[in-house]
């Protein structure tokens, strides 16, 4: 009788292990940019054909508004444009969003080795913030007995989710909301959230500050790598009281109480009392 | 319910209770007035229990927010959170805090039933204020408030501002970052009242914002004062309504001056019981399926962080709103401004919630009506009252989604600014168009005698002196189907007469009975 679902599941369950199983690894953890010729030059002739449209001949802009040169942008404002998708935009007048990404991660390396290259190349300034190696979460005991070290001068070799927290609540949460959910700026601008981003890529943001958000210049490799952890941690907080509401905040909750709650015992009422 | 018919068949339902009555008799000399108690007839129709789903709420709120009390501690007393034997929140260890938040983190995380009773406490809350909302709606709509039950109304109108005002202070017990921005957007509207604003507000908080004697004040204020003004309250509604006896729908056999129902023992105890019963495992439901408030993600406030999406809780969003969507103006004579937020914060609101107190007057005043009413209206028999309540409905709506503006922008991919005028237009279009849409439904519903919802099925026949038929509120008119302008039997509204003796009009046109609206 049960052999129709159970061979369903069955099915479903290997299905999904085989997905699972067969799916890329996650980037290595080697963030070092390629200085490799044969690596820049691939990506040169990835950027003639994807981005010079815009961003112009080796990159030194000034095609069509709006597209900034990227000589001395650095390989860290690569990576988080290619890596999160925003590049390459349809159009230069779309907003960059996260998208799935355009390039596979070789090619986005070898883009990455050739904006870093640039300065070199075109013999103008030198190269922005490179990929970075943001520090570890220290162990849980350490954590649990902190010693107080100041993040914005001395880099105590690992961070506590502690400290990711406060510069967090201080920094990012009034954009990005104090659960990384997420909002709106004036403009119609996007404040996504910040759930789909890994590690890298939440210290790259701060460090590069893709549009509109600006860079937080002020703060030192500790404390990015602080709120990069925290950020990683806000994707699967340690969160008990069941089903956390999408969005968090009082507006997702109050629509919850009164559709579920209110509405279930409304319609008790209605079965329990009379009609008409 | 005097006649001795009745008398006897009460006195059989309660002879097993026999022994226990003697036993009241014997201390109290009561069971009479408890036999004719239990005797008390409660009207049947569904919407009268909704009342009781805030009642039962209350009861929640009280059973769970002692068992909070046990653990809370009301102090801004800054400490360190460190580890204790019991869990650890990671994200918080080492950060100065106030000792308020600490015990709800603790109360959260390491008291044992402590975080679903927190839980169960805020969902109650959420929807006892639903529950609440609904019942003044179905007041308002049937014209419950009207003579003689005026002083009830307003009890129930100063109920729910007490409530909603109890909601707030609950909120901001924690102090985290949500309740700290929500005292200090309450702090700015105090000090923006003319005059008076500034030393009030010095006088509530002891001094500036922040301060240190704000949240024990608060504790008192959400533990004993507003709870007892409830309860105190609610008590005097309950006794009102239990002396002046329910009011019902007009239908057969009921009339101005008596009452059919059930019971109160046994079939409305029943009733009520289980949807007491219900009231609770929903409650608990939620609280143990669906997180609501993770303080501990908010992390603690401090005077110089904010997180987006900061919003009260439904009931005072449209407050909320209110401030979102006044204009930018500013007001300045004889020397002294009158701050911004005076307007959307304060004047707004008094200007609503006297309009609302004064309404059984004015509703007098309007139909002319001054006589006392037990049977209901039903809100099609007086359009402007229901077309003046959809509006305020839609006023309502309009300012609370005001105050999702940064959820709803995002959302809908709509720019934060277009939302914001939008929804400032909305505050008049709103209502105007949902005062219209509720004048011309109801006067449609008056024709066709059309269930506003449900899609009629059958109608009645009526037969006419010239030997015709026609049929009333039925899809399926032929062709000697016609309309004679009426089509209520026996609702004893205004415009409510007998089909029967209309004279048939063969060339009236046949109005299509509307389904689904």
């Amino acid at each position: 009788m049960l052999r129709g679902p159970v061979l369903l599941l069955s099915l479903v369950v290997v299905v999904f292990s085989v997905l699972i199983l067969t799916q890329a690894p996650a980037r290595s953890a080697s963030n070092t940019v390629s200085t490799n010729p044969s690596d820049i030059a691939a990506g040169a002739v990835l950027f003639e054909v994807h981005c010079q449209s815009c961003h112009g001949y080796q990159g030194k802009g000034g095609v069509v508004a709006g597209a900034p040169a990227l000589v001395n942008v650095g390989a860290a404002a690569a990576d988080f444009y290619l890596t999160t998708g925003r590049m390459p935009l349809n159009s230069p007048s779309n907003e960059a969003l996260r998208h799935h990404p355009a390039f596979t991660d070789a090619q986005i390396q070898e883009l990455d080795a050739y904006v870093n290259a640039l300065p070199q190349i075109t013999g103008q300034g030198t190269a922005g913030p490179t990929i970075p190696s943001p520090e570890p979460l220290c162990s849980v005991d350490q954590q649990k007995s902190p010693t107080s070290v100041d993040l914005a001068t001395q880099d105590p070799g690992c961070v506590t989710l502690s400290e990711g927290q406060q510069l967090y609540a201080v920094n990012c949460a009034q954009c990005h909301q104090a659960a990384g959910s997420g909002g709106m700026l004036s403009g119609g601008n996007v404040i996504p959230t910040l759930h789909n981003s890994n590690l890298i890529q939440a210290y790259e943001a701060p460090l590069i500050g893709p549009k509109p958000m600006p860079i937080f210049s002020q703060l030192s490799h500790a404390q990015l790598s602080a709120i990069a952890q925290y950020v990683q941690y806000l994707k699967k907080p340690s969160n008990p009281g069941g089903f956390g509401i999408s969005g968090f905040g009082p507006v997702a909750e109050g629509f919850f109480g009164i559709l579920v709650g209110f509405v279930l015992l409304w319609f008790a009422s209605r079965m329990i009392g009379n009609r008409g | 319910m005097s006649t001795t018919q009745e008398r006897a068949a009460a006195q059989k339902r309660f002879a097993l209770a026999k022994s226990g009555l003697d036993t009241v008799d014997e201390r109290f000399a009561s069971s009479k007035w408890l036999v004719s108690a239990l005797d008390k007839i409660f009207p049947d129709h569904w919407s009268f229990m909704v009342g009781e789903i805030a009642m039962d709420s209350l009861i929640i709120l009280i059973a769970t927010g002692i068992y909070l009390a046990l653990f809370y501690v009301p102090s801004s007393t800054d400490v360190v959170y460190a580890p204790t034997s019991g869990h650890v929140y990671l994200p918080l260890v080492g950060q100065h805090m106030s000792e308020a938040y600490q015990s709800v983190i603790n109360l959260s995380f390491d008291v044992r039933f402590g975080l679903i009773m927190r839980q169960a406490h805020h969902w109650a809350a959420l929807i006892f204020l639903a529950a609440v909302f609904f019942h003044m709606c179905r007041i308002f709509f049937t014209g419950a408030f009207r003579k003689p039950r005026e002083i009830n109304w307003i009890i129930g109108l100063a109920l729910w501002q007490i409530v909603s005002l109890e909601g707030f202070t609950g909120y901001s017990l924690p102090d985290d970052l949500l309740s700290g921005t929500g005292i200090r957007v309450i702090y700015s509207i105090v000090q923006s009242i003319p005059l008076v604003g500034t030393w009030l507000a010095y006088a509530l908080w002891g001094g500036r914002f922040p301060g240190s004697t704000f949240i024990p004040r608060l504790f008192v204020i959400h533990e004993f004062l507003f709870p007892l003004a409830i309860v105190g309250l609610l008590t005097a509604h309950l006794m009102i309504l239990w002396h002046q006896k329910h009011t019902d729908f007009p239908g057969p056999g009921k009339t101005e001056t008596n009452i059919r129902g059930s019971r109160v023992w046994p079939q409305y105890a029943m009733k009520a019981g289980g949807l007491m019963m219900l009231t609770a495992s929903v409650t608990f439901l939620l609280a143990g399926f669906v997180q609501i408030n993770p303080v501990w993600l908010y992390g603690p406030y401090t005077t110089y962080t904010v997180s987006a999406g900061s919003q009260p809780d439904w009931y005072l969003g449209w407050l909320d709103g209110s401030v979102r969507l006044w204009p930018h103006w500013e007001f300045r004579s004889f020397g002294h401004e009158i701050p911004n937020p005076f307007f959307p914060g304060l004047l707004i609101p008094s200007i609503l919630f006297g309009i609302m107190f004064a309404w059984p007057w004015i509703d007098k005043w309007i139909y002319k009506d001054y006589g006392p009413h037990n049977l209901l209206d039903r809100p099609r028999d007086k359009p402007f009252r229901t077309g003046v309540g959809v509006a305020a409905g839609m006023f309502f709506t309009d300012l609370t989604l005001a105050c999702a503006t940064d959820l709803l922008a995002n959302n809908l991919h709509v720019p934060f600014e277009r939302l914001i005028e939008v929804l400032q237009y909305g505050v008049f279009v709103g209502p105007i168009a949902g005062f219209v849409v509720a004048y011309w439904t109801c006067l449609h519903l008056q024709r066709t005698d059309a269930h506003p919802i449900r899609r009629p099925v059958g109608g009645i026949i009526y037969r006419t002196a010239s030997g015709g038929y026609h049929t009333v509120g039925d899809v399926h008119h032929d062709d000697h189907g016609h309309d004679d302008g009426h089509g209520d039997h026996g609702h004893g509204g205004p415009h409510s007469d007998t089909p029967g003796g209309q004279s048939p009009r063969h060339d009236a046109p046949t109005p299509e009975p509307v389904a689904g609206d």
